[in-house]
């Protein structure tokens, strides 16, 4: 299992800008209340439907995917799932009658029983929407010819919340945006991307901050847009930013107080001795701005990607596989970005 | 002034809506303002559901206000108040109800893209029934011939052949 490499691991197009790429499908099986209203006996089948599905013989993707139960798992380790984007921090709030269904290289997950019965989700390194949704289609196809789907003709797919109806989807790319941070260009975008059916937001999704430039473009409209034409317009729109982001880079790297920063940030991680996770993230970004100008070599975007990801507190303790407090994680998080920025020259 | 609805607590609430071109006041104490689902957690839905309601006060009891989702036993005070729906039948017991809010989310209430086909099992439309959508025996056959010839497995594809062949001339 852990010899593939995750799909955070590898090489994504426009990694410079674009970190990863999600498609999430919303469905619900006909015959059952919705989460909310559902019983734990009812929950129970659902899960043993949804799995049975997936993992049966004559299922094509049996062998690609493993069950993990959330109510057996320490609460490192479902922290640790949210960290790396599989689920939703939703999703482990109540972790009773919840489950995953997880591909090898982690970037398929089905969560079951979350707010919908089934959340199918792909997950893609760099810029990927039409794959990453081409994807979800194929697994949304092979698991309707065995489980029986809410769908209204008129409302589409049908969601505990109204505002998934219609094709469930939700595309969404992260982004990594210091050079339009930095310069002060971030809420006049995000005001111009809602008038446009997006929205931004924080890099964990709803309601989360963003830390070190980091955020999560996504489409708003479900109902009334087919899944190719929201793709598309998220494409686009992707584009357009990342063009903008390139340029203010271009501009923002001619200047001293920047080139500053990012020198120092490099400085800062290859000798720190302890490092809290925001520190952390906002140092990283301007290590990344720095690479992606041709200030800072000896290390890959796609390095510093998985880093920030292990880095994660609750990634951080679930691999050494036991508690620590926020001081131990300090330590063992500056030894780990040591060990990887020691390549890094300016 | 006192709560309209339980006659008992002040009434901090007050709405005003227009039903018909006609403006109706009602003042409602928090309990019940939010059991109305005026203090909703979903922007949006409290106006809505206001301009619903509200038109449901002038003629005391309605029918609609008690009614209940015959499946989950959701009614449209609890959706409205948790911004969620208890089952698919919701979308069919409220409909009528819902679907101004869902054009307000959405911008329209028309679904376009995917729908369930292949051997998926479908709801029809208005009795809710399921009926199975599947591809037929014979159609299997010619898509596993297309297959077979496009992969020069000739063997299999003479079979396949033949079979067609029979089960055609049997139609």
């Amino acid at each position: 299992m852990s010899n593939q490499k995750k799909w955070y691991e590898k090489e994504g197009k426009c990694g410079d800008i674009v970190c990863s790429t999600r498609v999430r499908l919303a469905r619900n099986l006909s015959q059952y209340p919705f989460p909310d209203k559902a019983s734990p006996e009812q929950k129970a089948e659902i899960e043993k439907k949804v799995q049975a599905a997936l993992l049966s013989g004559n299922s094509v993707l049996s062998d690609q995917f493993r069950f993990v139960s959330l109510e057996k798992l320490s609460d490192e380790e479902a922290v640790s799932l949210v960290e790396r984007h599989i689920v939703s921090p939703v999703f482990i709030s109540d972790r009773r009658g919840k489950g995953i269904l997880v591909s090898e290289d982690e970037s398929v997950s089905i969560m079951i029983n979350e707010e919908d019965h089934l959340r199918i989700q792909v997950m893609k390194e760099g810029l990927s929407l039409q794959e990453a949704a081409e994807m979800a289609d194929r697994i949304d196809t092979l698991l309707a010819e065995s489980l029986s789907f809410a769908f209204d003709p008129e409302l589409g797919y049908l969601t505990q919340c109204p505002t998934n109806l219609g094709t469930g989807m939700r595309a969404s790319v992260m982004l990594h945006l210091p050079a339009l941070t930095e310069s002060g260009a971030m809420a006049r975008i995000a005001s111009n991307l809602s008038k446009l059916g997006l929205v931004l937001r924080g890099s964990y999704g709803e309601g989360s901050q963003s830390i070190g430039a980091y955020y999560q473009l996504s489409n708003q409209i479900t109902l009334g847009l087919s899944e190719k034409e929201a793709v598309d317009n998220l494409d686009a729109i992707t584009a357009q930013l990342i063009d903008e982001e390139r340029k203010a880079r271009e501009r923002l790297s001619k200047s001293i107080v920047i080139q500053d920063k990012i020198d120092r940030a490099s400085g800062v991680l290859k000798t720190a001795k302890l490092l809290s996770y925001n520190e952390f993230m906002e140092l990283i970004s301007y290590v990344r701005f720095g690479l992606s100008v041709g200030m800072i070599s000896g290390v890959t975007a796609e390095e510093l990607n998985g880093l920030s990801l292990r880095v994660q507190p609750a990634t951080l303790m679930a691999a050494s596989g036991k508690p620590l407090d926020q001081n131990q994680r300090d330590v063992l998080r500056a030894q780990l970005v040591r060990q990887v920025c020691a390549q890094i020259k300016e | 002034m006192i709560c309209q609805v339980c006659g008992k607590k002040t009434a901090t609430t007050h709405v005003k809506t227009v039903v018909n071109g006609k403006l109706t006041e009602c003042h409602l104490c928090a309990d019940c303002a939010r059991e109305k689902g005026y203090a909703s957690l979903l922007g949006g839905w409290g106006l809505e559901f206001g301009n619903l309601l509200g038109g449901f006060f002038d003629s005391g009891q309605s029918e609609e206000k008690v009614m209940r989702c015959k499946k989950c036993g959701a009614s449209l005070a609890e959706i409205t108040k948790t911004g969620k729906l208890g089952c698919a039948e919701c979308y069919h017991t409220f409909r009528r109800q819902l679907l101004p809010m869902i054009q307000k989310i959405h911008g329209t209430a028309k679904h376009k893209g995917k729908t369930p086909t292949g051997s998926a099992l479908r709801i029809a439309k208005p009795e809710y029934q399921m009926v199975e959508v599947k591809e037929s025996a014979l159609e299997e056959k010619k898509r596993l011939l297309q297959k077979a010839i496009s992969e020069q497995e000739f063997e299999q594809a003479a079979v396949l052949r033949d079979e067609i062949k029979e089960m055609e001339q049997h139609e």
